[in-house]
């Protein structure tokens, strides 16, 4: 058995690696962005002036962009946690011996880099291609219509191209579920839709919870789906943040609006935290 | 007759749901085989091999392959390892600065990658740090960490710490149940952790761009070549990566089983 | 305070302990910024070939010979010279690769190249000439230079070419599927007005590029964009915009739209339509009637690169004979005199392309942007909400 004293030691030894390499690489040039984001003037020459008017300009500038990135990426993840879970659910109960295969298929899409597999969606979602023509024959669309550049189309490119994220989450979770724990509430005479709802669920919440984290958080912060799929109406923050610090060198608004983006991201983090209850799914029952 | 039916509800669903996650890549994979006379591959022109007869066609094209897999690898390695040990921390133990630990975390996944490419860039600057592979691996790393320890601590919040105590009760110290008892049961999570790190650093434009100095990884030779030509080469090595990856998984399946049989 | 004092060299100062915000500490940041710049190789005087050199250029920009793989217009450099040139495709986006250097520049640390290529109406290379990043031509290298087309040879942002050769020009204007569209078009207001055209139209998302195509069907000069004129192209940009008529403002990605037909006109690079004809014959491309944009792609030499070097190469590629291998495989704009009559017999098809070697009636209708205008950052601002962002 370890000592107290060394067991008291334990969590932060094994912390030490990882947060030594975020607090170098990550915390340090934070810091200098922060920085960043209260000076003033115009590049190459800014200067430090406590400008805490960045963040209030940036605000009222941008907030259209910042609601839209909140619409289109809650909905993508929604719609990326319903398409996931069945499917992580049957690669997890289903997927016997073939598990591993299946997770490297999920991936798979990301061996292709982005521009292709976003070219072969444009191929695929073509004005004069199927999908768009069954589409107009079922007058889900009009006779005029499109699917690509519209918000249709973003958000269904901001999901696919988050879908692994929240796939293998859930899997992880799903996958640890004790079959005989289900056997049991059938037992107790539950049917499926019950011990799925009163068992399954619940235990799988840690990997819901991962699932909408690893797909919301850098969805808000996406720019290329918009820009490759969308027009001047979709843009979201993070195109802004993109024209801001490239095109027009603004770099302490950049940092101002990508402080305000963190910011908010980490609310929203917080309050589904709490929604769905935290200490069951960031820790696990001490020994 | 029904509950017949609805075994198979799930089934199918999951063979749509993998069909909508391949649809794209069954064109790029078609798209390999086309043949256009320009440099575009956009529409298609006809069938051949010449693809894949010359894969690596263009210069520069195999070297920023093998950096995007080296570093890749190397990157999922190191961040997977890390991570999980955080996870474990952050899991199994209460202490001092947990709720820190946890924002350290969250917040690189919050930050835009332009941002944090570019300010990476600006300390490697500042501390003299020529930007290279090097810098490229230490930036994949970082961005890395965070997407491990949200994976590997779901697979640990539902891990039943029972098995560990009846190890332990059965005389095992904690470091033998560690390795043979819970490092074995959140394997799952661990693997699925390093294949999202891989998948991310391979696919990764912004970050890398900035910190890449003249080194060339792959997405930056697509990106950077898309202005003059889309040649379907790059769809050959998509093809490629994708075939090994689920190549390599299935053989590794068909050798457990094989040795499972003759156990 | 000194204007060399930069965002990194106040970095540096505060990290070294916060010394800025007290008098001493400003004084000594306003006398550091003035450091020479001479770092790695030789900055001038010296005229010696080194060993090695590093030439970064936009990727496919330059000869390739697909069996072997090698760029045989650098090889015969490196076998005459004994020189050996490591050529690194990493340049994709001007505004991206400036935010790439400028760090190491505003620090007066090399970038560790010895050519950059920068497109002018970017104002990017206007820019570093203005902070002192760039070296001058060692113009007693570069004979050659006499081959210079005569059009290029005095730029509004660097009249007398002493820090800058071009390497490829482009032209923009409109291209379209003459099938689609039901005829033909030549002008820029038809793209933005016709409603046959609604949703089918793409403009591009450079601000040179657009603004100086729809300043141009005003009647305005685009190469002096005064606010009246910029302010009467921004109208009539939105409401195409807010009509719907604009599908989308692109980069490249419009190619494969044209390609699919997702598009059926916009404004295109001449070197696309070059790619896209090969594929797809029924495409035209043209320069709208009430005037073109012309722009070029740049050799610069950044600071603290070897000048001589850097010249040396620079005249290598003004040979007629090494600009026609180049221009063979590129197919952009060729600012070399001569060139064209190589390949009237290596390659004729490439020599008659007038959008590769456009006619003199062609160029006369084709001009550049005003560069004080890009670097302009209200106007910036505005073309930024206008495209969206």
């Amino acid at each position: 058995m370890l000592k107290p004293r060394r067991k008291a030691l334990a969590p932060y030894a094994l912390l030490a690696p990882g947060t030594a390499w975020l607090l170098v690489f990550f915390v340090v040039p934070m810091y200098y962005l922060a920085k960043m984001s209260l000076e003033q003037g115009l590049f190459p020459l800014f200067t430090f002036e406590w400008a805490w008017s960045n963040f209030s300009d940036a605000v009222s500038s941008y907030h259209t962009q910042f609601v839209r990135s909140l619409e289109y990426a809650g909905l993508a993840t929604a719609i990326a946690l319903l398409i996931s879970y069945p499917l992580a659910y049957w690669i997890a109960f289903r997927g016997g011996r073939w598990k591993n295969v299946f997770l490297v298929l999920v991936i798979a899409p990301f061996f292709v880099t982005y521009l292709i597999r976003t070219l072969a969606w444009q191929t695929i979602l073509s004005d004069g291609g199927i999908v768009v023509t069954i589409l107009k024959h079922l007058h889900i669309l009009g006779s005029d219509g499109r699917l690509l550049a519209t918000s249709a189309a973003v958000v269904a490119g901001i999901t696919y191209n988050f879908l692994p994220f929240m796939v293998l989450p859930l899997y992880v979770s799903l996958e640890q579920v004790d079959s005989r724990l289900i056997e049991a509430a059938g037992d107790l005479y539950a049917n499926r839709a019950v011990s799925f709802l009163r068992v399954t669920l619940p235990l799988s919440l840690p990997g819901v919870f991962a699932g909408v984290l690893l797909t919301f958080i850098p969805a808000m912060g996406d720019f290329i789906n918009a820009q490759l799929l969308g027009t001047p109406r979709q843009y979201m923050i993070g195109n802004v943040i993109q024209s801001e610090f490239l095109s027009l060198r603004e770099y302490p608004t950049a940092a101002a609006l990508s402080f305000i983006l963190m910011g908010g991201i980490l609310v929203l983090v917080l309050i589904f935290a709490r929604a769905l209850g935290t200490d069951r799914l960031t820790a696990g029952a001490a020994p | 007759m029904i509950t017949r039916v609805r075994r198979h509800v799930l089934d199918v669903y999951a063979v749509l749901a993998l069909g909508y996650l391949f649809l794209p890549i069954a064109i790029v994979i078609a798209f390999s085989f086309n043949n256009p006379l320009g440099r575009f591959n956009y529409t298609w022109s006809g069938f051949t091999f010449r693809n894949w007869l010359h894969p690596l066609a263009y210069p520069g094209l195999g070297g920023a392959i093998r950096v995007s897999l080296e570093i890749a690898f190397l990157s999922a390695l190191v961040a997977t390892a890390m991570g999980t040990l955080i996870a474990l921390a952050l899991v199994r133990y209460r202490f001092r600065g947990s709720a820190t630990t946890n924002l350290l975390i969250f917040v690189p996944m919050t930050t835009p990658e332009i941002v944090m490419g570019a300010s990476l860039l600006t300390l490697f600057l500042n501390w003299k740090i020529p930007q290279g592979f090097g810098t490229i691996l230490i930036a994949h790393v970082l961005f890395n960490i965070s997407y491990v320890v949200v994976t590997v601590r779901a697979r640990l919040v539902g891990f039943d710490r029972h098995l560990e105590e009846a190890a332990m009760d059965l005389g095992a110290n904690e470091i033998v149940t560690f390795f043979r008892v819970t490092l074995p049961l959140i394997a799952p999570g661990i693997l699925a952790a390093g294949l999202l790190a891989f998948a991310l650093s391979v696919d990764d434009f912004v970050i890398t761009y900035f910190n890449a100095g003249t080194v060339t990884t792959f997405p930056l030779f697509v990106w950077g070549a898309a202005r003059v030509a889309v040649p379907p080469q790059i769809n050959v090595i998509g093809t490629a990566f994708f075939v090994i990856a689920v190549g390599g998984m299935l053989a590794n399946v068909l050798w457990q089983n094989r040795r499972a049989r003759t156990a | 305070m000194s204007s060399r004092y930069t965002r990194a060299d106040f970095l540096r100062r505060t990290a070294a302990g916060g010394t800025v915000l007290t008098l001493p500490g400003l004084l000594a940041a306003c006398g550091g910024g003035s450091k020479s710049a001479a770092t790695t190789a030789a900055g001038g005087g010296t005229q010696t070939m080194p060993k090695s050199m590093v030439f970064s250029n936009w990727p496919l920009y330059i000869d390739v010979n697909e069996k072997k793989k090698t760029h045989p217009s650098l090889d015969q450099f490196e076998a005459k010279y004994n020189v050996k040139v490591r050529y690194v495709e990493d340049i994709n986006d001007n505004d991206s690769f400036f935010g790439k250097i400028e760090g190491p520049l505003s620090q007066s640390q090399s970038i560790g190249r010895d050519i950059i290529v920068l497109t002018d109406l970017s104002a990017l290379p206007a820019r570093m000439i203005e902070l002192g990043w760039l070296e001058k031509l060692d113009k007693s290298a570069i004979p050659n230079i006499s081959n210079l087309q005569p059009t290029q040879q005095h730029p509004a942002w660097d009249p007398n070419r002493e820090y800058s050769l071009p390497w490829q020009s482009g032209m923009t204007g409109i291209g379209y599927d003459p099938a689609k569209v039901g005829g033909e078009i030549n002008s820029v207001d038809e793209l933005l007005t016709n409603p046959k055209l609604k949703g089918k139209v793409t403009l591009l998302n450079q601000i040179f590029d657009t603004m100086g195509l729809v300043i141009s069907s005003n009647g305005d000069d685009p190469e002096k964009v005064t606010d009246a004129s910029w302010e009467r192209a921004v109208k009539k940009i939105k409401k195409a915009v807010d009509s719907g008529q604009v599908r989308q403002f692109t980069g490249n990605d419009y190619a494969p739209l044209l390609a699919k037909g997702d598009v059926w006109a916009c404004f295109a690079w001449s070197g696309d339509m070059v790619q896209l004809q090969i594929d797809h014959p029924g495409l035209k491309w043209i320069l709208p009637k009430d005037g073109g944009i012309i722009w070029t792609d740049n050799m610069l030499i950044p600071k603290g690169a070897n000048a001589y070097a850097a010249s040396v190469l620079m005249n290598w590629y003004y040979r007629p004979e090494i600009a026609a291998e180049v221009e063979d495989y590129v197919n952009y704009i060729c600012p070399v005199v001569g060139a064209d009559k190589v390949l009237e017999k290596t390659d004729p098809a490439v020599a008659k392309n007038t959008l590769i070697f456009p006619t003199q009636e062609m160029l006369a209708n084709a001009r550049a942007f005003d560069v004080k205008a890009v670097a302009n950052l209200k106007y910036k601002k505005e073309f930024q909400k206008l495209i969206g962002a």
